[in-house]
């Protein structure tokens, strides 16, 4: 085994692994008084991590990517192309953060700690070609954003929306551990490779099962209907920054290592899982949309939209084409930051006394009181509505035209349909935004690390995305391709 | 003679009993974690069992890596219990509805 | 008739293994008993000298601080159980073997003294 071979392409996570144990210490020995400056250094390591990927997307010899450890983790432009996604979310989440917690609420260094561990999970999750890999990434991952979960130890909310996270999170665990045994027992191995060879032809009910609890457990992690239901409660319960972090960067994550399993280990089996897959994205597109009528705090409306949107990029992958995994590609991009958008001008939404503001009344008349927060949060309801102009059209653009493409016009029509439903409860927060008498709740001053991201987002889903589509189509191309290329 | 199927019949009713101890148990969050343990010790029978049957070394390794994680887990999940009960004063499962929806 | 001859070592293993346990457990409480130090309080004469009775209701309620050291104590247990399979097969995985094992337990030092500093090993 070429060891240096092997570490080069395992870079970024080596990186953010010696920054995570670095920043450990620093958290011990610092203390609390340490926070600030363990979240510039973490948003550094990111910052460095994502320079660490981006030189191997553009390394030409490793244009068709490369195995590290015998075949335990593979390194492609499709695994790249999603870290920097979720590296450039973490740091999003991470400049927000220490303003949220000024409030008289406990900030402490373990807090930018968890984040880049998180991230080194979620990029083994994304890079993962071997089932044992894919699962210690996922815990990893997982285990961390428990603890975000619950972080303020001080309120009760998000305590309990850390143990909904934890026991649902770690039953998906379970189901997908249990998957992956009979997976491996039925195939013989855990690798990729070598699962997909051995699941040919017509699957027999032991691996049937395994595939299909895989999936289950997946589709828990991507908080896909059916098994939604801890999204909305762990949203609302947990603090604001960390369900920024818990839309964007895990999401990315999870659903790059569905498209690899599906795609990789159980391509030859692309009539079973792809049922469950069309299933699954109709049902969270529809759920997604009808759930999110009639919801008063923002936070939870925002999780329902979360679920409608993960149905749109699981439409992409039910395609199980190159087409439709780079239309999920870009899907996933514009939503990374219509998802970071939306959650940041909620984080800006504070009462007079600092405190956050997350009913739907309290923003009544926003556009008087607060019209910068006011016209980005507009841009971005509009763009998840997908309305033309925005850029959030073209996501679902891509995704429907690969679906039809694909033959799959009923399911690009449902798609569509509940799009429209979906434009409602958007156009009504804009609605109480724009023409409500105004509740002249919000008064709080922001700051300018709030304001960056903030207008970062609302330029890239502002008609100037636009200008991003061609390079970033080709990048999505490139990546796609690279997942159809290991067979 | 004890067949790979028996391991895996075993391994199938203990998962289903962890299950199910989530979604009945009305009483108490640590029957809870208890469960949970119970889904991931099915999961390393399973290994074990299709790992000797194979005659491949694999399915050990994962096992070994079950089981230091669902350390982890467990130790993560009591801490959180710990921080909920601090602030509510109870582990009851039918008091975990601050949220509803 | 099964033939018990063959079994003959395992018996006189267990006789000497039931002789050492046995002078192990009385010839200190023997000796105790004529040099003087014989004296049993109420904490000596508990299960445990520390932690809380064995042997009442097991619905009381105790220390919550327990849970913590039982936190540390199972996760840094379970990381040994990677020692084992590493030290029966470390002439076939070598200096690269050797290598990683010791970045691994450099890891888990800094998770050691992680809760060593911030205190989690304090009873008080």
């Amino acid at each position: 085994m070429d060891y240096a071979n092997s570490l080069y392409l395992t870079g970024p996570e080596v990186f953010l692994s010696v920054s995570g144990l670095i920043l450990t210490l620093i958290a011990a020995w610092g203390g609390q008084k340490a926070a600030r400056l363990s979240t510039i250094l973490a948003v550094g390591a990111l910052v460095g991590a994502s320079i660490i990927t981006a030189a191997f997307l553009i390394n030409p010899a490793f244009e068709q990517g490369g195995d590290a450890f015998g075949g335990l983790y593979r390194m492609d432009a499709f695994g790249s192309v999603s870290k920097l996604l979720i590296y450039l979310a973490g740091i999003g989440c991470l400049i927000v953060t220490p303003r949220f917690f000024d409030k008289g609420l406990e900030y402490r260094p373990e807090y930018p700690l968890l984040v880049v561990f998180a991230s080194v999970g979620m990029g083994m999750m994304v890079s993962a070609t071997d089932l044992m890999t894919l699962y210690i990434g996922l815990e990893l991952s997982s285990l961390s954003s428990y603890v975000l979960a619950s972080f303020t130890r001080s309120d009760d909310r998000s305590a309990e929306a850390g143990l909904k996270y934890f026991v649902l999170g770690a039953l998906a665990s379970g189901i997908l551990l249990y998957g992956m045994s009979l997976v491996y027992g039925f195939s013989g191995s855990t690798s990729y490779l070598a699962i997909r060879p051995a699941f040919e032809g017509t699957l027999g009910t032991g691996a049937l099962f395994g595939v299909i609890f895989v999936l289950a457990g997946l589709a828990f992690k991507i908080s896909a209907v059916p098994f939604h239901m801890w999204t909305p409660d762990v949203y609302e319960g947990a603090p604001t920054p960390v369900t920024t972090f818990f839309s964007t960067a895990p999401k990315v994550a999870a659903i790059a290592m569905t498209a690899r399993i599906t795609l990789d280990a159980f391509g030859n089996q692309a009539d079973a899982w792809r049922q469950v897959i069309i299933f699954a994205a109709l049902a969270s597109v529809v759920v997604g949309a009808l759930g999110a009528i009639g919801q008063s705090n923002i936070k939870r409306l925002l999780a329902y939209s979360s679920i409608n949107n993960v149905g749109f990029i699981l439409i992409g992958l039910a395609t199980g084409t190159a087409a439709g995994a780079s239309a999920m590609l870009v899907y996933l991009a514009i939503y990374v930051a219509m998802s970071l958008g939306s959650f940041v001008a909620v984080l800006m939404l504070r009462d007079k006394d600092g405190n956050q503001v997350e009913n739907m009344a309290d923003i009544a008349g926003l556009s008087r009181a607060k019209p910068m927060i006011a016209l980005c949060l507009a841009a971005m309801m509009l763009s998840l509505a997908g309305i033309p102009p925005l850029y959030g059209f073209w996501g679902k653009f891509v995704v429907f035209q690969a679906a039809v493409e694909a033959d799959m016009v009923v399911l690009a029509a449902i798609g569509i349909a509940a799009s429209v439903i979906g434009a409602f409860y958007y156009l009504k927060i804009v609605k109480i935004m724009y023409f409500d008498e105004p509740a002249n709740v919000v008064t709080g001053k922001n700051d300018l690390a709030h304001w960056t991201v903030l207008a970062v987002t609302a330029i890239f889903v502002s008609p100037l995305g636009y200008l991003l589509t061609i390079p970033m189509g080709a990048l999505a191309d490139r990546a796609a391709a690279a997942l159809f290329a290991v067979v | 003679m004890i067949g790979i199927e028996h391991y895996l019949v075993v391994s199938a009713v203990l998962f289903v009993l962890g299950v199910l101890g989530i979604f009945l148990n009305r009483k108490n969050i640590i029957v809870i974690l208890m469960a949970i343990e119970l889904i991931l010790l099915s999961v390393n029978i399973n290994l074990v069992a299709f790992s000797a049957f194979l005659g491949d070394l694999t399915g050990q390794i994962f096992a070994m890596f079950v089981l230091t994680v669902a350390a982890g887990e467990a130790a993560i999940g009591l801490a959180i219990l710990v921080i909920y009960f601090r602030q509510r004063g109870t582990i009851a499962v039918d008091d975990v509805n601050r949220m509803k929806g | 008739m099964v033939d018990l001859s063959q079994y003959l070592p395992i018996l006189i293993f267990l006789a000497i293994a039931l002789a050492m346990s046995a002078a192990f457990v009385f010839l200190p409480m023997g000796v105790s008993r004529l040099t003087g130090t014989h004296n049993p309080t109420a904490n000596k004469l508990t299960e445990y000298e520390c932690g809380f009775p064995a042997f009442e209701d097991s619905r009381s309620q105790f220390d919550v601080r327990f849970y913590l050291v039982a936190i540390l104590f199972i996760i840094f247990d379970l990381e040994a159980a990677f020692l084992f399979p590493w030290a029966v097969s470390l002439d076939l995985t070598g200096w690269a073997g050797w290598v990683t094992m010791m970045i691994f337990l450099f890891e888990l030092i800094i998770g050691f003294a992680y809760a060593w500093k911030t205190g989690a090993l304090e009873w008080e």
